[in-house]
This record gives structure tokens, sequence and C-alpha cells, in this order.
């Protein structure tokens, strides 16, 4: 349908520009989880015009996902929220191959999932999963996108492996969490959603990614943390 | 008593409840990042339910709170990564 009137404002883009745009065309981004960040994030890159995108998610719609998401409706309560947003995304853009993947990802199949991906994106809500993707991405050289969010505070890092820190660069020392629910300002996740798929846009540009993104929306700080690799992260040192 | 000035550059919420960016910080008892830690959360007590868990670094390298420091280096401390989605 139309694709480059589609992307005509984007690709007047200088820093994109037609060639970027038609870049994005090749890529193949995989979302894993689906809530709040991933839905956001998975929405955008669609719009933005990747050309597939693999959304991985094993829980279902609930009404307290509602205020943090523009792409779930009260209709979809119940329903699985990977194909939900495969449903409601194909319909967006149908030049982008979008597929659900209704599973809960583990050590032994995320391989599986993220093997062919250009840049993984991080929805989930949990370190241990974090830690999960992370070493995989270390593993087989796939750049990833981390975000969280947490009260009126969110958080961005991009991550090359081998170029920039990793997740676990920046966690060692992290007490785990007895949270049960993370208290979370309903326009939170969209926000910072969006600075995570510019990251995500700019590392399959092939720029590299600077440092860890702060944004604390209620007291107007907007900071960019310049960190170094750790040369002695058991995930990503040198060994 | 010796003193060691550590200069600090400070993120997020904290460059407000500090009022700077950079801030001075005057260690009299040790000289770990944990004593850095803890003269910052005595000075901006608004900061002390973070304390266990701030991202810190020494020369830009994110560091365990045992890191030991000297004057010359440059420390920077940020609110905790933050794990919701």
């Amino acid at each position: 349908m139309m694709t480059k009137d589609r992307y005509r404002r984007q690709a007047l883009v200088r820093e994109l520009g037609q060639n970027g745009q038609d870049m994005l065309a090749t890529k193949h981004v995989v979302v894993i989880g689906g809530g709040g960040l991933g839905s956001n994030s998975a929405n955008l890159m669609v719009r933005m015009g990747i050309g597939s995108i693999d959304i991985i998610d094993y829980d279902s719609v609930e009404l307290s996902n509602l205020h943090r998401t523009s792409v779930f409706s009260e209709e979809d309560l119940g329903k699985s929220k990977a194909l939900v947003l495969q449903e409601k995304l194909q319909k967006v853009n149908m030049n982008v191959r979008a597929k659900a993947i209704n599973q809960r990802v583990t050590s032994e199949n995320i391989r599986a999932f993220v093997s062919d991906a250009d840049v993984i994106i991080d929805g989930t809500d949990s370190v241990p999963l974090r830690l999960l993707i992370n070493e995989e991405s270390i593993r087989h050289n796939i750049p990833w996108v981390y975000a969280g969010v947490y009260e009126t505070v969110g958080m961005v890092m991009g991550i090359l492996p081998k170029n920039t820190p990793c997740f676990q660069c920046i966690t060692q020392n992290i007490p785990k969490s007895t949270m049960k629910e993370i208290p979370v300002l309903g326009s939170l996740p969209a926000t910072i959603a969006s600075i995570q798929c510019n990251e995500a846009i700019k590392i399959l540009l092939g720029r590299h990614p600077k440092g860890l993104i702060i944004y604390d929306v209620w007291n107007q700080c907007f900071d960019s943390m310049n960190i170094q690799r750790n040369p002695s992260c058991i995930t990503c040192g040198r060994k | 008593m010796n003193i060691v000035k550590i200069n600090v550059t400070v993120y997020g919420r904290y460059k407000n409840i500090a009022g700077n960016q950079t801030i001075q910080l005057d260690i009299t008892d040790g000289n770990t990042l944990r004593d850095v830690i803890d003269v910052f959360v005595k000075q901006y007590p608004m900061t002390k339910k973070d304390k266990s868990r701030m991202i810190v670094t020494k020369n830009k390298m994110y560091s365990s709170y045992d890191t030991m420091i000297t004057e010359e280096d440059e420390v920077s401390i940020a609110p905790p990564v933050v794990s919701g989605g």
C-alpha cells in the first residue's frame, strides 16, 4: 500500500533519509514482553516501517494493564497480549510482517526466538529475564535495548555486544527485588518506549549507543550517563 | 583528621535533590565508594531508600561499593536501575 508515501515525512529526516528508511524495511526486530513498554515499542516500530517483528509474551491482557498502553482496549481483556498485538499492528501496517509468539521465554528456548534478530527490544518487567536476554545477546552478538520504568523514572540503554557496557555491567550489586507490583505512572511507559525505539532505530542504522539514559518525568530530569565497559564483567568482560 | 575531597557527578532526581549536577563531598571516614555513599545519603536524606542499590561509577566504570577511591577519582551516582515494564 503506497509504501513510499507512508514514510514520506520520516524519510525527509536527514539522519534517516530514503536509504535509512529502505534499510529499516530489511530489519527484523524481536520484542520480548508485550506489556506497557513492549506494546508501545512494538506499535512504534511497526509504524516506523521495520521489516518484520516478533512479539513474544505469555500473558493475557488484564484491566490493570490498560492505564499504561495505547494499544490494548477493554475488548482485549483476557486475550493473549502477543496475539492481540499481532492482529492490531498488522492492521496498522500491512507492509510489516508481524508475528505473535504466545510463549514464556526461558533459557532453553530463547536462542530459537532471537537467533535471526537484528535487535532485541526489552519489554519485560524482571531483572532475571533481562539478564537472560543480556547473556544471549553477548553470546551471539545480537544488539538489544534495555528499558525499565518505576514510578516516574524510566531508563534506557542500547547494548552493542563487546562495544558498549552490557546490562550485567550496570547491575552487578543489585539485591533481588521482592516487590510484587511495580508502581508506574500511566504515561511513562509510552514515553520510555519512544526513547527505546529511538535507540533501536539508531542501532539498526549503524550508530553506536551512548550510555544510560535516565528520565525522571516528575522532576524534569533527563540525563545521559556515560558508563564504560567493565573489563571484569562476568558476562561481557575480556577473559 | 584526614579529609578526602571527592568530586561527584549525580544524575536523575539526585540532581534536583543536591541542587547541582556536580558536588563535592568530604569523606572523613574511610576511602571506599561505600563511604562516599554514606556521606551522600547523610547529606541528602531523601536518597536514603536507594542506599543499597544506587548506580555508582568510578572513573565511568560501574563499581562495587567496596571499591577504593582517591581524590583523583571521578565518581558518579545515579538512582537504582528500574525494572518495571
